[in-house]
């Protein structure tokens, strides 16, 4: 069983210039259109070649201020009023700019075997699936977990 | 003879209260663009270099706004734009000390070490500092972030305002001077952010040393106008604002520095500025009763 079995061929993709306010309006619309929450989408540029990848927890750690932590106490502070001046800051920030670079792919042959090990044990939820140096496909951890439940659910009816 | 010894908020608290365990490294043969990427991303001032795991400098915004000043490629190796070696304190050392090296190198952050003096494990700056100050200002009773003290009888002459700690020197760049001008300045006054205003010499808005990293790694040329990439609006605090409220901001705002205007006035008539550093120096969070209540005689 290879990747190419089971990956996802219809994706979403970001490219490094837009702004993080254009790149959540893109996270919206990809899980409008498939139905499910998207929570990391791939980066490619002008020739479709992968330069990274961004989560909303990229997002997320950027919008945090560094410092929280050692507050301590914080039922004085307002959140709300904290996120808008921090989510202002943003606003010439481009996905370029913190999205993750350093991306593990596998090709279309890549085992499911050595895909699973691969996501326990970087924790990657999502990995691209690259051809040439072009993106060709990503398969989810949900999908990895729903080939395994496949098997043990045959396996049961036996 | 009685001795008279002053101590302060810091007194007896260790650099491993305040360090933070995350270190921000690259090799020195990474180049400029993953240095920027990665300060941006982290939100660092600073990224340690390493030489086959081992530190041997540092390039901090300062030195990237060299580079940008030079029109650097973004493929030129951090290993030539490296400003300075990293200065080291032992986690144990005490923060009195640490912010004393700090003053003195003129250095906003020093690099942890253990015994292995070639693995560094963590790193100490001003936000952290101060931020430990705020908590422990915050924690006590006599603290003005106290709901309830704010309302009491405490005479107000015992809190720090932000006058009273704030530096009156604001440098200032017009709307239209290009880029290399703002550079010019910030390095010449060792400044962090500059003011800028319009022909008529209104405070428009404020160019940091990371709106031009961030202006860099977009391919802005350093011979656009300032306001092409300045941060707006101008986010003051009034000089009669409490300390505690102005490290709150700061803090919570990830930035090093506000801009003061004059109370009653204005806000974007600018008085001072006031610096993480500078509340650092006053060894206070919010007020007095800290140096006051810890002079001990022997």
């Amino acid at each position: 069983m290879l990747a190419s079995d089971f990956m996802d061929t219809q994706f979403h993709v970001l490219h490094p210039q837009q702004t993080i306010a254009e790149a959540v309006a893109e996270f919206e619309k990809a899980s409008a259109s498939e139905k499910t929450k998207i929570f990391g989408m791939m980066v490619t540029d002008d020739d479709d070649q992968l330069v990274g990848m961004l989560s909303m927890y990229d997002i997320l750690n950027f919008v945090q201020p560094k410092h929280v932590a050692i507050f301590g106490e914080m039922e004085d502070m307002d959140p709300a009023q904290i996120y808008r001046d921090r989510l202002n800051t943003i606003r010439s920030i481009l996905v370029d700019d913190i999205m993750t670079t350093e991306v593990v792919t596998i090709q279309q042959d890549t085992h499911l075997m050595v895909i699973a090990e691969i996501m326990i044990k970087k924790h990657i939820r999502r990995l691209p699936v690259v051809e040439d140096q072009a993106v060709v496909g990503i398969v989810y951890v949900s999908e990895v977990f729903n080939q395994l439940m496949a098997l043990f659910s045959s396996q049961k009816d036996v | 003879m009685p001795v008279v010894e002053k101590r302060s908020v810091f007194s007896g608290i260790p650099v491993s209260e305040a360090m933070r365990r995350q270190v921000i490294s690259l090799p020195r043969s990474a180049d400029l663009g993953q240095a920027i990427r990665l300060m941006i991303r982290q939100k660092a001032s600073a990224v340690l270099l390493t030489d086959q795991g081992v530190p041997c400098g540092v390039v901090s915004k300062t030195d990237i706004l060299g580079a940008f000043y030079a029109e650097l490629p973004s493929e030129t190796r951090l290993g030539d734009v490296m400003g300075s070696q990293p200065i080291a304190c032992f986690p144990d050392d005490p923060v009195e000390d640490a912010l004393e090296i700090m003053e003195a190198a003129g250095v906003h952050r020093l690099y942890i070490t253990g015994a292995n003096r070639e693995e560094v494990i963590g790193t100490v700056a001003y936000a952290e500092i101060v931020g430990l100050l705020y908590r422990y200002c915050r924690a006590c009773e006599r603290g003005t972030t106290k709901k309830r003290m704010a309302i009491s009888d405490i005479d107000p002459s015992a809190r720090f305002t932000v006058k009273e700690v704030m530096t009156q020197n604001v440098w200032t760049c017009r709307d239209s001077d290009p880029l290399f001008t703002v550079i010019e300045t910030l390095t010449a006054h060792n400044m962090g952010a500059v003011l800028i205003q319009d022909k008529a010499g209104a405070s428009e808005g404020v160019i940091s040393k990371t709106n031009l990293i961030i202006a860099y790694h977009h391919g802005v040329s350093p011979e656009a106008e300032a306001r092409k990439v300045m941060s707006t609006p101008v986010h003051s605090v009034s000089d009669r604002a409490l300390l505690s409220t102005a490290i709150q901001q700061m803090l919570t705002r990830d930035v090093q520095r506000l801009f003061v205007h004059r109370d009653s006035s204005d806000p974007h008539d600018i008085s001072g500025v006031l610096a993480l550093s500078d509340a650092a120096r006053f060894r206070s969070g919010s007020c007095r009763a800290c140096t006051a209540g810890r002079l001990l005689t022997r």
